[in-house]
C-alpha cells in the first residue's frame, strides 16, 4: 500500500533525534577521529583518503611541510606539492582541510540550534566550549585561507564570504564573549576547553594581529600570554614526556606530569580513539625500521627534517664520526630528539642533507613523538597510539609573551622568558645570552617544531611567500627556491568556488 | 463408439529429420492427448477413425487420420512465417514475431555451453548490447554485466534481474557474488533480454539499464516422469603469471644497486623462491545435476538437485554449492485457472583466498625461503618467514608472505537463499478474453562469514582476529493485474493494468575482535529496506496482422526519494511493421520475415547503490562504533555524528529512442536484425561538493548532470549447412556503444571516481568523469619516449604549454569500457558428434596496468624500501627502468590498449542412444574452457571491468569432461 513508502530509518546505528551530549562529545571526537568507526570506516567527509582527513594530520601538512622544518619522501596526492610550495585550488589537503573545519563548523552551529534555548548551568558550559571550538575552526580558516564563507546557522543557502580582518574581529568579540561560561583554567575534567585555552587563543591572534588584519597589537598579546602564564598550568620539567603514549598523566593511570603543561590535548588511545590521523600519523609517519622502538608497529617513513631546521640544533653541522644515535646529547639541548641514518645507506655527505627528498633515510628523522610510555609499561595497542596531541601547551604563551615584549622594545623581559623556557626547571637547555628577533624565531622552532605551527611563525616574521630566506627544497629546488606571497594564503578550493557564488578566490590562485 | 486402439508413432522434423521432443498428440474434439518423448514417440489410444492433431511450438501443426493405423510417423515443418516462439517481455508474454521492443531471446545451447558455473556464462557473448565481464577466476565469481553501456555514475549500472517473474534486488549476499550464482544455470530455460525503453518501460524505475528476463524449465502435461543427469568433472591451472626475477637474479641485481652497502646488502637471503609457484595449485572441480520432469494429469512438475564443487586455482579457495529447485503447474476448471509455484533453494561455503596475495607473489624477495625453522619465525609466525622490524614484531608496510597469508586465514561463508514464487492466472469464465493474474513471491537469504586469523598471520597486527559478518535480506512482492484481449475484424485489441508492491529489507552484523576476545572489538549492526509501490499499465494494438503499436505506462513510487519528489510517470510508445505481411512483398521469395520497430520511452534509477543507501533525504545521525569513542568527563560516550542529507533528490530519467530491422531470409535460414539507439540520462545521481558549511559533509548526493549513450547492435544466426547427417549453425552478434558525459553541475573540475584507487601512493587515482569525455575517462599525464620508444621517467608532455608540468597537464585518455564488442558461437554436427565454438571480442577498452605502474620502479628507493625490506620486480621493468624519481604512475605509458579475442571454449561432443537398456539417450563431451587469449595488453588479462588492473584472481584455463544421460 502507498502508505508503506512513508519510512522512518529502521537502522538502529542511526537515530533521528537529537541527544545533547552525544552531539557534544561528536564536536570534541572530530578534533581526534576521522568518522564514526575506528580506525576508520563511515568517514565524516567523503572524496579524501579517510585517514588523511583528520583535523590535525591536515593542519601539520599544510603547515609543517610547507616550512623549513618538514619534509615528506612520500609521493601521494598533494604531498609533492606542499614539499615545494606549489599547491593550486584543486589539492587534495587542501581541499581536505577546509571540508574538515566546515565539517566543524556546521556540527558546532548544530549543536548551538539545538540548545539554544536551555539555560541550565550544563548546557551553558557546553555552549561555551562549542562555541570555543567553533571559533578554533574559524581560527584556522582564517589563518590558513583568510577571507572565508561564513554562518553560524545550519542552513542550505551558500554562506557569504567574510573578509580575514572581519573574521579576526568576530573572533575577538565571541571568544571573549564566551569567557565566563567557560571553566576556570585547570579545573574542567582533562580534554575539555577552559579559559585558558580561551586566552591562549587569543593571545596567538594578537601575535599574528599584523598578518589578520594590517594592524600589530603585541600588548594584547602580551596580556593575554601573561594570562596564560599565571593561570596555574606549568612547564612539565621533562620536554620528552610531553609527546609519549601518557601524556595524559593520570588518566593515562601515569605518574607522567605532563598534564600540567598540556592546556588542550586531543586524546587519543589504542583501543579507544583509533585513527591513522591521529598520533599515530605523527608517530608512523616520522619513524621506520632500524630506529629506536617508537612504540608501534606502524613506521611509515615519510616526514623528516629539513636541513634547515637541524641546524637549529646544529648551527655548525654535525661532523663525521659523531654518533648519530646520540644527537640530543650531541646538541646540548633536550629538545634535539633526532636519530640520524647510516651514511653509506643515505649515498648523503652529511645526515642533515637531503639530496634525493624521496629517500627518506637522507635527512634526520625526528623521534620527538612515540607510543612508549614514561612509566615503562606497555602501551594499549600495538598498532594504534595512546599519545595524546598537545593542541595548545603552555610553552607557546612563555614564547608569545617574548616576542611580543620584544616587538614592544623589552628585550630583558624576552630573554628572561626564553630562558625560563629553556629551563624547564631541569636544564632542557643552556641559558641564551642575547636576543635578537631572528633567534626568537628559532626558539620557537626549537621548542614547536613539527607540532603543525610553523607556517604561521614564519608568515608573521615575513620569511615565507616572497621572501629571500630560503631553506633546502624550498620551491622544489634542493638550494631552495623563493615562492611568491601569493602562497601566505591556501586557495580556496575550487569545488566550493563552483557550487558558492559568493565566493571570490584569493589573489593569484 | 468405445471402441479404442493403441496408435504409436514418432514425430520428426520434416527438414533434419531429427525427431522431436514434446510434440502434443491430441484427438481431435476431444480432451485426449499425449506428448513424445525424449525419442519424438508416441503411444495413444483412440477410435480408430478419428483424427490425430500434431502441434508443436515454432512448427506448423498438422492433422492426421487414424484411418485403422497403428504406427504412423508425423512430418512436421517449421512454420517459417510466423515465427511461434514465444519470449517473456513484463507481466505478460508475446510471440516474438509481435515484439515491438528490442529484445533478445536465447535459449541456453545443450551442446555448445562450455562450463556453465553461474547463469550469466550462459549468455556471455552471446547477446548484442549485452556485455558481461566476470570478476575474475575465483571459483563462483560473479560479473559484471551492462546492457547498452552504463546510464548512471554513482547510482547502479546493473540491470534489472526478473526470476518467473519476481523482480530480484541487486544486492549481494553473503557468500555469493550476485544473485546470478543463486540459480543453477541447468534449471534455466531461457533468457530475455529487453534492451529498449519501449520494452523495459513497464519496469518503469528500475528499467534504465535493462531488464534480463529468466525463466526456469518447467514440466509438461501428462508427459511421463523423465529423469535425467548431468555432470562434469573438471581441472583448472593458471594461464600467464608475472615474469619476475628469480633468487639469483635478484642477488645480482641488488649487489649492483647497492654496491658498497653492506647495511643493505646483509638482508639478502640465499634461497631461489617461486612465490608464484607456492600460491597457485592445479584444481579438480565436479558438478552434478540429477532433474525429473513430467505431468500427473493436470499438473506439470519438474524437480531439480544440483551440486557444485570447485577449487579455486588460489590455494585454499573453494566453492561448493548445493541448489534444488520445484516446479509445479497444476490447472484447474478446464485451464482457466492456471497456477504455477516456484522454489528454488540454495546453499553454499565459501572459503575466499585473499587475493592480495597475487600481488605479494610477485613482490616478495624471491632470496628469502618459504619457512624456517629458526626463531623468530617458527613460534611467532607459525614457521612462515617474515619481514621483521625488531624482536618479533613484523615490518608492517612489507610484503608479507603470501603463502603463509593463505594458510593462515580462515575466511569461510555460508549462505541460503530461497526463491519462491506462486502465480494465479484466472480466464475469467463467463468472458474468457478477460484475465486476471497475481503473483506473489519471495526471496529470502541469510549468509554468514566467518574469519579466524591466528596470531601467527603477520598481516592482521599480529593479534589475532576472529568474528564474522552476517547478512539477512529478504524481498517481498505481490502483483496484480488484469488482461483483456479482443480481436475484432482486423484490429487486435490487449490491454492490461496492474499493480505492484515491493518490499527490500536487509540487514548486516558483524563481530570481530582479536583472539583474546576482548580486545580490538569492533560491532556493527546495520539495518535498511526500501518500499516500491507501482501502478502500470500496457495496450496493445494490431491492425491487419501487421501494424503493431505499443504503449506503456508505468507511475513507481520509491520510498527513497522524500514524498514531494517521490511519485514519476514512466512512459513509451513502440510501433512495429511487418513489412514481409504486405501485398507488395507476397512475391518476395528472399525475405521471409522483415519487420520494422520504433520506440521511444523513458525509464528511471532508484538504486542508489549500497554507499548512498535507501534513506539520502532523511536527516539522522550515526552513532558510532568501538574504536571511534573520545573521553569526555572521563567517559568514552557514544558520539551521534548528522549525516549529510538531501531533500530535492529525484529520479535519473532515462530517454531511449530505438529503430530497428528484424529480417529472415531464405525461409528463415539466415536471420538476423540490426538495432540503432539513443539513450540520454537526465537528473544523474552523483555525489559531488556542497557549498562549504550548508550540509553535514562537503560531498552530497545530488541529481546533478547528464549523459548519453550512442550505439548499434547487430545480430545475425544463420544455418550454414543443414542436411540430416550434418548441420552447422553460426551466430555472431557486434555491438558499437558510445558513451558521453554531456553535463556536471556543481563540479569544475574532474570528479575523481572513488573506487578506483590505484596502488601507488594513498588515494591516488586515473579515472575521473568530466564533461564531454565517457564516464570513467582516464585523466594521466601524455609520456614523453626516447629515440628507442622507451618512456623516460617523469618526462611528461606540456599540453597547456604553460612550461610548467603540473596536475593541469593531464588529459583524458581513453576508458575501460570497449568501443565494440562481438560475440561468434558455431556448432557443427554430425551424425552422433558435435563440435562447438565460442568467440568473444572486445575492441577498443582501456585498462591502467596497476600491476605494472605499481612495481616500476626498480630504483635503489624502490629494491629496498625505506622501511626496511626488499621487493621483487617484474623483468619488464627493467626496461622501462624507472627509479621512484616522480609521479612515473600518473602516465599513459600505463593505460594499455586491452582489446582482445578471447576463445571461451571448445566442446567435442559424442551423443548416443539406448544404453544398457536403462539409459535412453545421453552425451559425452569434452571441453576446453579459457584456452586462448589474443591481445596486445601487457598485463596478465585484458578483461578487467574496472579498468584498474590490480590483484584480479586469475581466469584458469580448464578442461571439462561432461555427461549427460536421459532415463
Amino acid at each position: 500500500c502507498v502508505n508503506d513508502l512513508n519510512v522512518t530509518p529502521i537502522d538502529p546505528s542511526t537515530i533521528r533525534t537529537f541527544d545533547q551530549d552525544a552531539v557534544f562529545a561528536k564536536v570534541y571526537a572530530s578534533l581526534a577521529l576521522t568518522g564514526q568507526q575506528g580506525p576508520a570506516g563511515k568517514g565524516d567527509l567523503a572524496g579524501v583518503d579517510e585517514g588523511t582527513s583528520s583535523f590535525i594530520r591536515l593542519i601539520w601538512n599544510l603547515n609543517e611541510l610547507s616550512t623549513d622544518e618538514a619534509i615528506c619522501s612520500w609521493g601521494d596526492p598533494g604531498i609533492p606539492e606542499l614539499n615545494f610550495n606549489k599547491w593550486t585550488a584543486s589539492h587534495d589537503q587542501v581541499n581536505g582541510i577546509y571540508a574538515r573545519f566546515y565539517f566543524g563548523v556546521s556540527l558546532c552551529n548544530l549543536f548551538l540550534e539545538q540548545t539554544a534555548s536551555a539555560t541550565d548551568t550544563k548546557t551553558v558550559k557546553q555552549r561555551a566550549e562549542v562555541r570555543f571550538l567553533r571559533a578554533l575552526n574559524y581560527y584556522y580558516l582564517m589563518d590558513l585561507f583568510g577571507n572565508v564563507p561564513f554562518t553560524e546557522v545550519v542552513s542550505l543557502d551558500p554562506p557569504k564570504q567574510m573578509r580575514r580582518a572581519d573574521l579576526f574581529a568576530w573572533l575577538e568579540k565571541e571568544l571573549k564573549a564566551i569567557e565566563p561560561d567557560l571553566a576556570a583554567p585547570r579545573t574542567n575534567t582533562y580534554y575539555r576547553v577552559d579559559q585558558a585555552a580561551e586566552w591562549l587563543l587569543l593571545a596567538r591572534m594578537y601575535l599574528n594581529a599584523e598578518v589578520y588584519t594590517g594592524t600589530a597589537n603585541w600588548s594584547a598579546a602580551k596580556t593575554y600570554a601573561k594570562k596564560v602564564m599565571d593561570s596555574g598550568y606549568k612547564l612539565n620539567p621533562s620536554y620528552a614526556q610531553l609527546f609519549m603514549a601518557d601524556n595524559a598523566g593520570a588518566f593515562d593511570a601515569s605518574t607522567n606530569t605532563a598534564p600540567q603543561e598540556i592546556i588542550l590535548p586531543i586524546a587519543c588511545d589504542g583501543v579507544k580513539t583509533q585513527s591513522y590521523g591521529n598520533s599515530l600519523f605523527m608517530i608512523a609517519s616520522f619513524h621506520t625500521s632500524g630506529m629506536p622502538a617508537w612504540g608501534t608497529s606502524e613506521g611509515w617513513g615519510g616526514n623528516r627534517a629539513r636541513a634547515a631546521l637541524a641546524r637549529k640544533f646544529f648551527p655548525n653541522g654535525i661532523p663525521v664520526g659523531t654518533d648519530l644515535t646520540k644527537l640530543t646529547a650531541f646538541a646540548g639541548d633536550k629538545r634535539a630528539m633526532f636519530w640520524g641514518w647510516d651514511i653509506a645507506d643515505s649515498k648523503s655527505t652529511d645526515p642533515m642533507t637531503i639530496l634525493n627528498y624521496s629517500v627518506f633515510k637522507q635527512g634526520l628523522s625526528v623521534t620527538k613523538f612515540s607510543n612508549v610510555r614514561s612509566d615503562g609499561k606497555v602501551s594499549n595497542d600495538l598498532k594504534f597510539t595512546d599519545t595524546d596531541v598537545p593542541l595548545f601547551r603552555l610553552a607557546e604563551a612563555y614564547l608569545t609573551y617574548a616576542e611580543a615584549s620584544f616587538r614592544l622594545g623589552d628585550a630583558p623581559t624576552a630573554l628572561t622568558t626564553i630562558n625560563q623556557l629553556r629551563d624547564r626547571t631541569s636544564g632542557s637547555a643552556p641559558a641564551l645570552s642575547s636576543i635578537t628577533l631572528d633567534k626568537i624565531l628559532d626558539e620557537w622552532s626549537r621548542e614547536f617544531y613539527f607540532e603543525g605551527r610553523r607556517r604561521t611563525d614564519l608568515i608573521r616574521f615575513g620569511y615565507y611567500g616572497g621572501s629571500d630566506y630560503t631553506w633546502d627544497w624550498k620551491g622544489g629546488t634542493a638550494a631552495g627556491t623563493k615562492f611568491s606571497s601569493i602562497y601566505n594564503l591556501y586557495p580556496i578550493p575550487a569545488t566550493d568556488l563552483n557550487v558558492n557564488p559568493n565566493l571570490k578566490q584569493n589573489p593569484g590562485f | 463408439n468405445a471402441q479404442q486402439t493403441s496408435v504409436s508413432g514418432i514425430v520428426k522434423d520434416a527438414k533434419t529429420g531429427e525427431t522431436i521432443l514434446g510434440a502434443s498428440i491430441l484427438e481431435k474434439g476431444t480432451s485426449k492427448g499425449v506428448i513424445t518423448n525424449m525419442d519424438g514417440e508416441f503411444t495413444i489410444s483412440a477410435s480408430p477413425n478419428a483424427t490425430l492433431v500434431i502441434k508443436y511450438l515454432g512448427y506448423l501443426s498438422v492433422e492426421v487420420p487414424v484411418a485403422g493405423k497403428t504406427k504412423i510417423t508425423v512430418q512436421l515443418h517449421e512454420d517459417a512465417i510466423a515465427l511461434g516462439e514465444v519470449v517473456a517481455i513484463g507481466y505478460a508474454t508475446v510471440k516474438k514475431n509481435d515484439a515491438t521492443g528490442s529484445l533478445t531471446s536465447i535459449k541456453p545451447d545443450k551442446l555448445n555451453k562450455g562450463l556453465t558455473t553461474n547463469a550469466q556464462d550462459m549468455i556471455t557473448g552471446k547477446i548484442a548490447g549485452v556485455n558481461v565481464v566476470s570478476d575474475g577466476g575465483a571459483p563462483g565469481a560473479g560479473a559484471k554485466i551492462r546492457i547498452r553501456g552504463g546510464s548512471s555514475l554513482n547510482a547502479s549500472n546493473d540491470p534489472l534481474i526478473v526470476i518467473d517473474g519476481l523482480a530480484m534486488d541487486n544486492e549481494g549476499i553473503k557468500g555469493v557474488s550476485n544473485l546470478l550464482s543463486t540459480i543453477n544455470p541447468n534449471d534455466i530455460e531461457s533468457f530475455t533480454v529487453l534492451k529498449d525503453a519501449s520494452a523495459t518501460a513497464i519496469y518503469g524505475s528500475r528499467a534504465s539499464n535493462g531488464v534480463i528476463i529468466i525463466t526456469t524449465k518447467k514440466g509438461e502435461k501428462g508427459a511421463k516422469p523423465r529423469v535425467s543427469y548431468d555432470g562434469n568433472v573438471s581441472m583448472s591451472v593458471v594461464g600467464k603469471t608475472l615474469d619476475v626475477m628469480n633468487g639469483n637474479q635478484f642477488r645480482d641485481y641488488a649487489n649492483k644497486l647497492y654496491a658498497g652497502q653492506t647495511g643493505t646488502l646483509s638482508k639478502l637471503g640465499t634461497e631461489s623462491t617461486d612465490w608464484q609457484r607456492q600460491i597457485y595449485q592445479t584444481a579438480i572441480n565436479h558438478d552434478h545435476n540429477i532433474s525429473i520432469m513430467g505431468g500427473l494429469k493436470n499438473m506439470p512438475y519438474r524437480a531439480s538437485f544440483g551440486y557444485t564443487n570447485q577449487d579455486g586455482i588460489i590455494k585454499t579457495s573453494n566453492f561448493e554449492r548445493y541448489t534444488g529447485s520445484v516446479n509445479l503447474n497444476p490447472s484447474f476448471f478446464d485451464d482457466h485457472l492456471k497456477v504455477s509455484l516456484n522454489a528454488k533453494g540454495m546453499y553454499v561455503n565459501n572459503r575466499y583466498a585473499d587475493t592480495g596475495v597475487i600481488g605479494a607473489a610477485a613482490s616478495m624477495d624471491p632470496t628469502q625461503p618459504v619457512t624456517s625453522t629458526q626463531e623468530p619465525y617458527k613460534t611467532t609466525f607459525a614457521g612462515y618467514w617474515q619481514w621483521i622490524t625488531t624482536g618479533t614484531t613484523w615490518n608492517s608496510l612489507s610484503v608479507a608472505n603470501p603463502l603463509a597469508t593463505l594458510n593462515l586465514k580462515k575466511d569461510i561463508a555460508h549462505s541460503k537463499d530461497f526463491i519462491g514464487n506462486a502465480e494465479f492466472d484466472y480466464k475469467v469464465h463467463f468472458l474468457p478474453e478477460l484475465r486476471a493474474h497475481l503473483s506473489l513471491g519471495t526471496e529470502i537469504s541469510d549468509g554468514k562469514q566467518n574469519l579466524f586469523i591466528p596470531t601467527t598471520n603477520a598481516s592482521d597486527g599480529q593479534v589475532g582476529r576472529t568474528g564474522y559478518e552476517k547478512i539477512y535480506k529478504y524481498n517481498r512482492s505481490l502483483s496484480y493485474y488484469m488482461n483483456y484481449a479482443k480481436e475484432i475484424g482486423v484490429q487486435k485489441f490487449d490491454v492490461m493494468a496492474g499493480y505492484e508492491w515491493q518490499h527490500f529489507y536487509r540487514s548486516l552484523n558483524s563481530h570481530y575482535s582479536a583472539l583474546d576476545l576482548t580486545t580490538n572489538t569492533t560491532n556493527n549492526v546495520f539495518k535498511t529496506e526500501s518500499y516500491l509501490v507501482s501502478f502500470f499499465g500496457r495496450a496493445n494494438y494490431t491492425l491487419l496482422e501487421r501494424y503493431l503499436l505499443t504503449a506503456t505506462i508505468r507511475n513507481d513510487r520509491s520510498s527513497r526519494f522524500a514524498k514531494e519528489n517521490r511519485s514519476s510517470l514512466f512512459p513509451s510508445l513502440a510501433f512495429a511493421w511487418k513489412i514481409n505481411e504486405e501485398g507488395f512483398m507476397k512475391n518476395n521469395t528472399i525475405f521471409s520475415d522483415l519487420k520494422l520497430r520504433l520506440g521511444y520511452g523513458e525509464t528511471g534509477q532508484q538504486n542508489l547503490g549500497s554507499d548512498i543507501g535507501d534513506y539520502p533525504y532523511i536527516p539522522v545521525y550515526v552513532t558510532n562504533i568501538e574504536g571511534a569513542t573520545y573521553p569526555i568527563d572521563g567517559n568514552y560516550i557514544q558520539t551521534y555524528r548528522p549525516n549529510p542529507y538531501n531533500k530535492k533528490l529525484k529520479w535519473e530519467t532515462t530517454t531511449t529512442y530505438n529503430a530497428g530491422i528484424d529480417w529472415g531470409l531464405l525461409n528463415n535460414r539466415i536471420t538476423g536484425s540490426i538495432d540503432g539507439y539513443y539513450r540520454a540520462t537526465d537528473n544523474l545521481i552523483s555525489r559531488v561538493n556542497v557549498a562549504a558549511g550548508t550540509n553535514f559533509s562537503n560531498i552530497v548526493t545530488q541529481n546533478i548532470g547528464s549523459l548519453e549513450n550512442k550505439g548499434i547492435e547487430f545480430t545475425l544466426t544463420g544455418k550454414a549447412i543443414s542436411t540430416k547427417d550434418l548441420t552447422w549453425d553460426i551466430s555472431y552478434n557486434a555491438t558499437y556503444n558510445y558513451n558521453k558525459i554531456t553535463k556536471l553541475t556543481g563540479t569544475g573540475a574532474s570528479t575523481p571516481v572513488a573506487d578506483r584507487n590505484i596502488s601507488s601512493g594513498t588515494g591516488n587515482y586515473v579515472e575521473v568523469h568530466q564533461v564531454g569525455f565517457p564516464a570513467y575517462s582516464f585523466f594521466v599525464y601524455e609520456q614523453v619516449y626516447d629515440r628507442n620508444h622507451n618512456p623516460i621517467e617523469g618526462l611528461y608532455v606540456d599540453r597547456n604549454g604553460d612550461g610548467k608540468i603540473n596536475d593541469a597537464d593531464r588529459y583524458y585518455y581513453h576508458n575501460p569500457a570497449p568501443d565494440v564488442t562481438m560475440g561468434l558461437s558455431s556448432k557443427l554436427v554430425y551424425k552422433e558428434f558435435d563440435f562447438g565454438v565460442t568467440l568473444r571480442a572486445s575492441l577498443g577498452n582501456y585498462v591502467y596496468n596497476d600491476v605494472a605502474a605499481n612495481k616500476a620502479n626498480v630504483g635503489a628507493s624502490g629494491v629496498w624500501s625505506t622501511s626496511g625490506f626488499f621487493v621483487n620486480k617484474p623483468i619488464s621493468a627493467m626496461e622501462t627502468n624507472f627509479v621512484g624519481r616522480t609521479n612515473w604512475y600518473f602516465s599513459d605509458f600505463y593505460v594499455q590498449n586491452a582489446s582482445f579475442v578471447r576463445v571461451d571454449n571448445i566442446t567435442v561432443g559424442y551423443t548416443f542412444k539406448n544404453l544398457f537398456h536403462a539409459i535412453s539417450s545421453g552425451r559425452l563431451s569434452a571441453t576446453v574452457q579459457n584456452p586462448f587469449v589474443f591481445t596486445k595488453y601487457k598485463g596478465l588479462d585484458p578483461e578487467v571491468f574496472t579498468g584498474v588492473d590490480n590483484n584480479i584472481y586469475p581466469r584458469p584455463i580448464m578442461a571439462v569432461i561432461g555427461l549427460s544421460l536421459n532415463f
